[in-house]
Parts: C-alpha cells; structure tokens; sequence
C-alpha cells in the first residue's frame, strides 16, 4: 500500500494518521492517556461493539451507513477495496475487516449484493451547476470540517497557520475521495450526510446546493467551473447470481447488526464469552469481524467489560454523549473540550464581538441556562441565534433524540425564583431613552444593533430560564469568560436606580416579562429608514440615472434635500414625474441583475403631459456650483437650458435660450400642482414655479 | 496489517496554481458580497463596491475606473505597489450601469446603457461637473441584458461601441441596432458597422489599429470567439438582424440564416458572415469571454508584446491569443495564460509600466475565485516563461515559436505532439458541443538549429476547423515542461505557401 498516495490528498496541515487502528476522536484525546472504564464504554458504543454482543451503553446508537444505493453513491471499485481491506482504504476506519471477504470473488459477491439494494432514482438526474472549489476551500476551513477533519497547509486563516505540534489529537481522515466519490454524489452527502449516515457521526451543516457542490470539488480537487466535466458513479450490473452468493455472505458475516438491511437478514447476536481474548487479546478468532484494536483501546475496553452492568451516573452519561458525537470538537463544558489551540484559529466570526464572536458558547449549565423546547430546537436546527459565527451549529439527526431533556435533567438545580415582573418596565430597561440600553449592543428582530452586533434578545423569553438569566445578568464574565458584556447589576446592586426604585430582582424579571410578551421593541432604534440604499439628499441634490416607470430607459432622477424631486426624461428632453417626501431606492438600478422599472419612493407624484412642441435633443447636463444639473437641450438647433431648483412646497424651474426656440418648446405643466409663471424682463428666460396644492 | 502512524507535512497542491509562473498577482482592493452572486438579494460588502466595468488611464497617471452602480473613481498610486497607500477619489456618480470607459483628452468617456457620456472636470475641484451626452442612437428596452460597451479607439481614430441583444423582460431585438457594433460619427449618432454579436462584452485594437471583440457563448454562438470588426461583416447571432432593413444599416444579408448545420457548412449557406478570427474553446480556454488587451508593453510583460490577452468571466483566468493574416484575413492560436484572480474577469488594462490591471466583478452569475468584486494588478517578475509563444499556419502544418530554445531531441519526434481538429453545430441553441472532431498525425518534425521554432507537418488539415494541440512531450533544452502545453488554433483559411 502506498502510504503517500493515501495522504498525498489535500495537503494536510495536520497529519493524519495512516493507521488500521480505528478512530475515535474523543477516545484519542481523553480516553487514551489513562486507560478508563468510561473510556471502555465508549468505545463498546463507537466500534458497534455493542450492536452485536448487546448490553446497553446508554450513549446514542452508533451505525454503519445505509447500504441501500451504496454502489449509486460510492464508485464499485472503491468499495472493493473498502470491502477487502477497510483500514487499507479509508485509515482509521471504524468498519472491522471480515475473513470472509479475503478471497476477492467472495468481495465481488457482496459487491453484487449491495448493487441489488440499489434505490430507484426518483427523478431524473439534474444537470450539475457551477462548481469553484476555491470557495469550497474557504467553507471547508470555516464552516466547522476541521473542527473533525484535517486542514490543509494552503489555507490561511487569519492569524496564520497553527503549529502542528498545537494539534492535542487526531483528525477523521478521508478515503481517497477521488477514488470514493462523483462530484454529484459527494455534493450530495455533504448536503445532507443524515440520508447516507443517520447515526450522527457526520453531522448536517444546513448549506445551499452550490455550497455543497463547491465543497465537494474543493475535497475533489476538482479544478474545472463546468460540473458536467466532473467525474460520475460509474455503472454497475448486478449479476443476480452473484448477488445472491453475496447476500449469504452478508448474512453470515451478520451485517445488519450494524446496517440497515432488508429484514429477512436478521442482526447477528454473539453472547461475549468472557471479559478478555479475542479482540481483547488482539487475535480474534477467525471467523470474527477483526478489529485492529491498539492496546489502550484493549485495556479501556477490559475495563468497561469488567463492570459493564454498572449503571454510569447521568452526568457521566451527558459528557460521554458530548464525546461520542463530537461536540466537545467545539464546545467546552465544565472545563473539557472546545477547540485546540491549533483548531482554534479555524473559528471565525465578528471579532467586534471578541471570543464569543468566534468560539460556540460554552455548554457547561446549559440544560438549566436554555429552555428545554429551545435546547430540542437548537440540537434540531431550527433556532439558532449567532448568525455571526461562521462555525455552523449542525444537526445530528435522532442520535440527540433524548439529549435535551438528559441536560435538562443532569443540569437542574433549585432556583431562585424571579418575582413579578412589568413589561413597560422591562421595555425601557432594555431600551436606550433612560434604560440600561441592551440594545446598543443586541439585535431584537429585524433590528440592527445601534452599536456591535451581539446576538438576537428578540427571542430571549423563549430562550433562557429565569434564574439563569438572573445569575448570569449579574456576573456575565463567570458564564461565559471573555464577553464584553458588561454587568448593569455589578454585585447584585443595579446601575439604573430610577426604574423601578433599583430593584434588581425586579428589573431582571422585567427583562424577562417584556421578552416574553408581545409588547414591541425595546425605544431607541432609529426611524425606519427605506434601505441600506435609499438616496437621501442631505447638504446637495443628488442626480441618478434609472429605468423608471411613467418615464422610461432614460431617466434622469434629480432629488433635492427639501423633500421635492423630479424625474427628467433624457430621451425627449422634457421633465417627466415629480414629488415629493422621500426620494429612491437605488438597490435595484445599483445592485439588482434585473433592474426593474422603479418608482417614486414618495407621494403626490405629478406627471408633465406629453407636448406637442418641436422635438428636442438631450444634450446632457452641467452641475453648477450647487451641484444641481442644468439640462442642455437643442431645439431646432438652438441651445435651451433647463433648470430646477427647490423652493417651499415645490420647484422653481428655469427656461433659457433664445425667444424662437423657447416658444418652439410648447411648455407644459403638470395638472396637481400650482404653476405660476415669474415676470422676467427678458425673453431668452422664462421661469414656472410648481407648488404642490 | 499493522501501520505506524506517518505525520506527514506535504506540500500544497490546490493553492500551486501560480507556482511556475513568472505572472505575480497583487490585490489592489478587492471586496466579499455577504450573498451569493446570482442572488436576488445581492450586495456588496463594506467599502467600495468595485465592480469594475471599465478602466483607462487619465493624463495625470491615475486610474480611471468605471463601476457597475454608476460612479467614476479615480485611483491614485496603483503602480506604487503598495496596496495600502493607493488612494481612491470619486470622479462621478448617477451613471447608469457604465460597462466601458475612455479617455479623451481632458474627458472621460463612458458607455452608460443608454449612451456615451463624455465627463470632464471644468473647475478643477476633482469631481466632474460636465456629463454631456456623447453618443446616442440606439434603443433601450429595459431589459436587463441590453448593455452596452465601449468605446475603443482603432487605429483610425474611429470610436467602437457594441451593444447585447437583449434578452428577458422587455426584450425587444427588433428594435435597433441590438447585437451591432459600431463607431460614434462626429454628429455623436451612432453608426452602425457589423451586425450578428451576442454580447460583445469588450472590445478592442490591435497594434495595427484593426478593431476586436470578444463575444460569449449562448444562443448561437458556439463558444466564445473573437471578432475581426469591420463595415457589413455578420459573425454569429442573428437574433438582432432585423435592423439590417433600417436606411442606417451597411448590411443586407442575401441569403436565409440558415440553422443547425455545421459551421464551416453554415459559412458556406451564408455569404456576409465572416468567420471569428479565433475560437477560445469551451471550458479549455474557460467559458465567457470579456474583454481584451493588447500587448505593447516593450518587453515589460515578458515575450508577448503584440499579442491579444483575452479576460475569461467564469473560470476567473486570462488566455493569450496569438493572430496572424492568411489571405489578408486574421487567424490564430489560444493558449491558456493565467488562472487564480480573485473573481470574474470584466475589463483587462495594460498599464504605462507594462503591467496589467484587471478588473473583475461576478455579480448576476458565478465565477471562481472567493471574492466578489475588485481590482488586481499582475506584473511578470522577469524570468522567462516556458510557452509556445506562436502558431503559426503552413501549407501543410503548423509552426510553433518557442520563448526558449527546447531540446531537439525530446521535441523533434511526432510523438512528442498530438493533434485534433473539430468544429460546432450553428444553431439557436445555448452553445454547441464540440463536433466532427477527428484526430491528426503527425508526419514529420523539423526543428531549427536554433531551437526556437518547430515545424509539424500535419495530415489532413481541415479549413474553419479549430486545430487543437498538445505538445506534452516539449521539453526546454534545460529539460523543463511547457507551463501550457495545448493550444488551440482557428484554421479559417489554409496559406496556400
């Protein structure tokens, strides 16, 4: 075997071991040290020891991937491969070599069978989109991959590449994902890894479609944009013959103890003889699954063995729970996990927000800090509150099942319960117009944050328990070490004396009542504005070109900072529209690919008639020292200029040129408006004042 | 089976994609949208969102950037090197989606969708203060892929602009001049010159001051191609054919456009449409075409002045295109050139040092690259690139012009080159697979006593076929591989000697 095509791959900035002896990330980094009965436990659970010698590890169910369309997702030699050596092909395998699949007809046989279980595709295969595996290298050292998996040496992060010797333990290596996967059956793993995998282990991180087709070619070294190009699952033909030997082997070799099979093949139950030989000894006998267990795994596993019916606390129980499915990859609790000092600087986010605008909260407390439906919802992805983190919270599937309501219970204490609570007190607080100002610093809804934007109170009722929230208040820095968030009850005395008389028991309540309700917003935000692109004129006009509707492809919008603006017609040379209050919303004729029509952001809009004078030409614009355009206009030949201004109520327009071509114009006017035409002394000028009725 | 674990350090392999190359890329501003490119919702990130949609350089040295919201800026100390101390100043704003830009004289034109513009600073406070309609003439419907380009300057001092066809809401290709090129008369009126483009996204002059465009594959047109421009030629799209009936027009086609046949079969249908001078093959050579730059950088930019460098949008890369005359027509070779800038490729400059600029925004659809938007710079740091540098038709094969000697062993036996030749379907169809495609041999192998050039003598050369080349087996005399060993050449006419 050649080991340096086995890591050739990526170029890993963290090594990761070539080795037959299966991985389980947290056992490397806790269990392997002192040999431990927990240790032992966990991996009875992770190794699907125990789907076969049975017991009950009270950690989530550890499963193979499903089987069903395995040959339509993986490339059939690949799995050949996989099936006759699997530490070979994929290092740190989980997956036990089998005596039975030594001979490579006996492989072909099972290959058969598996091809037999394929799925019928249910619509016609989509035509695979644009791929750029640069951006999938930037979401592969983002979104949280190397939270479990290797980076490479050739991605930056911001404060440079960690020393390898800053790696605590291991990472989940990869097959040769080339040899594995097409580009489109990858993407769609990583889409969703739960349909393939539902145990967990590999969790969901919620993505666009492109997102997991850029990942999938950056893992894929795929250097082409064109999909199409890509790589597919080659064909397989099921010999039915061959298959049906296949499908003995795989009964005897008890597979659906750990995959999901077609019922008929029944899980396989070994009796465990004894607490040691076997894989415990490193010889297990030769009809057995072989495991190439490394001698700590053999002594926890002794261990756990030993006193298996031992019932393990809950607390234990959680902590295992947090190591079996990785979360401890991210979050610290009760002191143990989070990221490495190397992994750490793949954590990215809002650094006005300091570490918690990078890191994933601390999950020490957190059955009594969440509400037990919001813990459910988080650990089923549908509530999330740091949309700044760009480590992305996945979701693990039925293997949290049970998890909330164990950190609920594990978590509970006695609290202090808060006293009643006003809500228009709690409004204020939360306020900045005399309140403690959460919200300088907060999101609440669709809000912004005045200030730094920390995460969303909008949800806060919901969210937190009362007394957490009231110990927390006190003291932020002791739940969660490095917040800027500042203490408004320093000791328990509250800053804000004027609100309900000081009371803090009081105000937090209020706090918590007014998040509850449905009472509005906190005071403070500012007015609502349009738009990040709303065009405001503040100390000149402002010009902007648009397609615009009742004017057309060339309009020229003219907004002035009394509130009164005009639409000129670039084409006829005429002013088309004018209003007044707010002026545009440039988003869509800056940003927009399909621009529309755009209209008047304001009201009383009024509209010039067309005219029957003689046809003018556009000749463009000049901006005079007020920055407002006087519009140059031939007609019949003459030069005309056409100038507004803003006045009280209005506009105040002003026609010059010579008297013939001035006449030739036939002035209109638009009907809604006062129009009042100034004496002027002489005739090469003539000015209209428009006042809005 | 027992294995030691191996902690292995290997080199990068993904982020070698400039490794070899003398062609450095510098970021001089570049800029993330928080939304994906083809998003409904897109913005820009913070800063200026510099979506570059057109650049030339001002009497003052500065650089004059046009950008897709519709302002002017004008960009100081590019050249410096120093990415931190360039300063950028607004010139002008309001601008409708400005996608060329100009300078002329004191002025600065820009193409606006429904005009050129000509900008100028009368007061001298920095901000343009005259916006005066310089070109006009031809219609606007609204929809969204009616832009317009330009202008370029040829080597008569005529200004070309070329305008899409359009397509989507309010489309109207009936109406005039859509898929047109044409030069701005002295009366500022647009006059109309060659018909049957697609979205002719840049254009541009060759040292000769004959004037090209870049195309882009789509509907009718096969893959990207560039266009030799001149009076009644028709290249590809007939979907805007219909203004050849208005009094303006220096075309009438004489035959029915005829569909799904063969190329070289349609040329032959079709007596006015003029093959493109080159073909850039898709996904070989990248997918969109954008815009070109000639090469007149004295040496500054490595061995390829005179040569066209062709901006790619999707792929995010810059090819190299090689032309010569057969029959008094352009033809040539497309070699691939660089790749790893920052995001879809839009305009290409040359700068007075003989660096490039190159200007990129993938807005409205997907590009590689991790950026957005913005602007970047790529300066050769001197040592000589390994290429082909020409390709050259004979007679009866191929002449290929080293930048170095190679070695006359390794590069003098045919099995050192291999050859195919294939053509596309003309038809309505969003692009064209490659078809007919044949292989050639290769017969016989000459190389001069200096090493630089190489004659193959190809059987079967096809005319209008595109002529695909690898030279795998080249090596320097040094013994180095080619850094781009295909080619990809447009045999329009075989030279009769």
């Amino acid at each position: 075997m050649n080991a340096r095509a086995l890591l050739g791959f990526l170029g890993l900035l963290w090594a990761v071991p070539l080795q037959a002896e299966p991985l389980v990330v947290a056992f490397e980094r806790w269990g392997a040290t002192q040999p431990s009965a927990e240790g032992g436990r966990l991996l009875y659970n992770e190794l699907g020891c125990v789907n076969c010698h049975g017991g009950s590890t009270g950690l989530p169910a550890r499963r193979g991937p499903q089987l069903a369309g395995v040959t339509q997702r993986v490339q059939p030699e690949w799995l050949r491969s996989f099936l006759s050596n699997p530490a070979a092909a994929h290092s740190g395998s989980t997956m036990p070599q089998f005596s039975s699949l030594n001979a490579a007809e006996d492989v072909e046989a099972v290959l058969h069978y598996l091809g037999g279980l394929a799925t019928k595709p249910t619509k016609k295969p989509k035509k695979v989109g644009h791929v750029n595996a640069e951006h999938g290298k930037e979401l592969f050292h983002t979104v949280g991959c190397v939270a479990c998996h290797a980076p490479a040496k050739d991605f930056q992060p911001a404060e440079g590449l960690p020393k390898p010797e800053d790696f605590t333990h291991p990472a989940i290596a990869f097959p040769q994902l080339q040899q594995k996967y097409g580009l489109q059956t990858l993407a769609e793993f990583l889409r969703d890894p739960l349909q393939a995998r539902p145990d967990g282990r590999m969790p969901r991180i919620d993505m666009e479609e492109s997102d997991a087709l850029d990942l999938a070619g950056y893992l894929l070294e795929f250097a082409s944009s064109d999909g199409e190009t890509a790589q597919k699952i080659h064909p397989f033909a099921v010999d039915p013959a061959l298959a049906l030997r296949g499908r003995g082997i795989v009964a005897a070799a008890g597979c659906s103890s750990c995959h999901e099979l077609p019922k008929e093949m029944g899980a396989v139950s070994v009796a465990l003889q004894s607490g040691a030989g076997g894989c415990l000894e490193g010889n297990a006998g030769r009809k057995s699954p072989q495991y190439q267990l490394g001698a700590k795994q053999r002594a926890a596993l002794k261990l756990y063995l030993a006193q298996r019916e031992k019932e393990l606390p809950q607390a234990q129980l959680v902590e295992l729970t947090l190591q079996a499915l990785n979360c401890a990859a991210c979050h610290e609790r009760d002191g143990r996990g989070g990221p490495d000092a190397a992994r750490k600087a793949y954590f990215q986010g809002d650094h006005n927000l300091g570490d918690t605008g990078r890191y994933p909260p601390p999950l020490t407390g957190v059955g009594r800090k969440l509400q037990p439906e919001w813990l459910n919802d988080v650990l089923e992805g549908k509530a999330r509150v740091r949309p700044y983190l760009q480590t992305k919270m996945p979701v693990y599937g039925t293997a949290t099942g049970g998890l909330a309501a164990l950190l609920s219970k594990v978590d509970a204490r006695s609290e202090v319960a808060l006293p009643g609570g006003d809500d228009a007190a709690g409004r204020k607080l939360m306020g900045t117009q005399g309140g403690v100002g959460c919200i300088t610093c907060h999101r609440w809804g669709g809000h912004a944050a005045l200030g730094i934007q920390a995460l969303d109170l909008s949800s806060l009722g919901q969210r937190l328990q009362p007394g957490w929230l009231r110990e927390y208040l006190v003291n932020p820095a002791a739940y969660r070490p490095g917040t800027l968030m500042p203490s408004f009850w320093p000791e328990g005395k509250a800053a804000n004396s004027e609100i309900l008389g000081g009371d803090t028991a009081r105000q937090i309540a209020s706090i918590y009542a007014f998040a509850k309700s449905d009472n509005g917003e906190p005071e403070g935000f500012p007015a609502v504005s349009g738009g990040e692109f709303e065009l405001s004129p503040q100390a000149h006009p402002i010009v902007q070109r648009t397609f615009f509707a009742g004017v057309g492809t060339h309009a020229i919008l003219l907004g002035f900072p009394h509130g009164v603006h005009l639409a000129y017609d670039g084409k006829t040379g005429r002013p088309a529209l004018a209003w007044r209050g707010r002026f545009f919303d440039a988003y869509a004729t800056w940003f927009s690919r399909f621009a529309p029509f755009e209209k008047p952001l304001g009201d009383a809009v009024v509209k010039w008639p067309s005219s029957g004078g003689e046809t003018v030409r556009f000749e463009g614009y000049r901006l005079d020292a007020q920055k407002v355009p006087v519009f140059l206009l031939k007609v019949g030949g003459a030069p005309v200029t056409d100038r507004f201004d803003a006045v009280d109520g209005g506009l105040r327009r002003t026609l010059s040129g010579a008297a013939p071509a001035l006449n030739a114009l036939g002035v209109t006017h638009p009907a809604g408006v006062a129009v009042h035409e100034e004496n002027s002394d002489s005739k090469e000028t003539r000015i209209f004042t428009y006042l809005w009725k | 089976m027992e294995m030691k674990p191996l902690f292995l350090l290997l080199l990068s392999l993904a982020g070698s994609a400039l490794a070899g190359t003398p062609y450095e890329i510098q970021d001089i501003l570049t800029g993330n949208s928080p939304s994906a490119s083809r998003s409904k919702e897109w913005k820009p990130g913070s800063g200026i969102p510099l979506e570059v949609s057109g650049m030339d350089w001002t009497a003052e040295g500065k650089l004059a950037l046009a950008i897709r919201k519709g302002e002017v800026w004008l960009v100081d100390g590019v050249l410096g090197g120093d990415a931190d101390k360039v300063k950028f100043n607004l010139f002008a704003t309001g601008l409708h989606e400005p996608l060329g830009l100009l300078r002329d004289g004191d002025s600065l034109l820009v193409t606006q969708r429904t005009e050129v513009t000509r900008l100028r600073d009368t007061n001298g406070d920095g901000l343009a203060d005259e916006y005066l309609t310089a070109g006009r003439g031809w219609n606007v419907s609204g929809a969204y892929h009616g832009y317009a380009y330009g202008p370029r300057r040829d080597g008569k001092g005529q200004l070309w602009v070329t305008l899409n066809v359009d397509m989507g809401e309010f489309s109207d290709n009936k109406a005039a001049w859509r898929g047109w090129a044409g030069i701005i008369n002295t009366a500022g009126e647009f006059e109309p010159m060659a018909a049957g483009m697609r979205s002719p996204c840049g254009l541009g002059a060759n040292l000769a001051g004959d004037m090209f465009c870049v195309d882009q594959q789509g509907t009718w047109v096969p893959t990207t191609p560039l266009y030799h421009l001149r009076k009644g030629a028709f290249f590809l799209n007939p979907e805007g054919i219909a203004s050849q009936n208005l009094p303006e027009s220096p075309l009438k086609l004489s035959a029915k456009v005829p569909e799904k046949i063969p190329y070289p079969e349609a040329i032959k249908a079709l007596p006015e449409m003029c093959p493109p001078a080159v073909w850039l093959p898709y996904n070989k050579m990248g997918r969109s075409g954008t815009d070109l730059a000639v090469c007149d950088a004295k040496g500054k930019f490595g061995p390829f002045d005179g040569q066209m460098l062709v901006a790619e949008f999707t792929d995010a890369k810059i090819n190299r295109v090689f032309m010569e005359k057969v029959d008094g027509e352009y033809q040539g070779a497309a070699f691939p050139f660089l790749r790893g800038l920052a995001s879809g490729i839009v305009r290409l400059l040359f700068a007075p040092d003989g660096s490039l600029m190159v200007g990129m925004t993938s807005r409205g659809w997907s590009s590689l690259g991790t950026k957005a938007y913005g602007l970047q710079r790529v300066r050769w740091n001197g040592e000589m690139p390994f290429e082909i540098k020409e390709m050259r038709a004979l007679p009866d094969g191929f002449e290929l012009v080293f930048t170095k000697p190679v070695d006359a062993k390794a590069c003098g036996t045919a099995a050192a080159y291999s050859m195919t030749s294939y053509t596309h379907l003309y038809s309505g169809a969003y692009g064209s697979e490659e078809i007919q495609a044949e292989a050639h041999s290769i017969s016989g192998v000459t190389v001069s006593p200096d090493g630089l050039t190489v004659r193959l003598k190809v059987e079967g050369l096809r005319a209008l076929y595109v002529h695909e080349l690898h030279a795998d087996g080249v090596r320097s005399a040094a013994g180095a591989k080619l850094e781009h060993a295909d080619a990809y050449y447009t045999l329009n006419r075989i030279p009769k000697k």
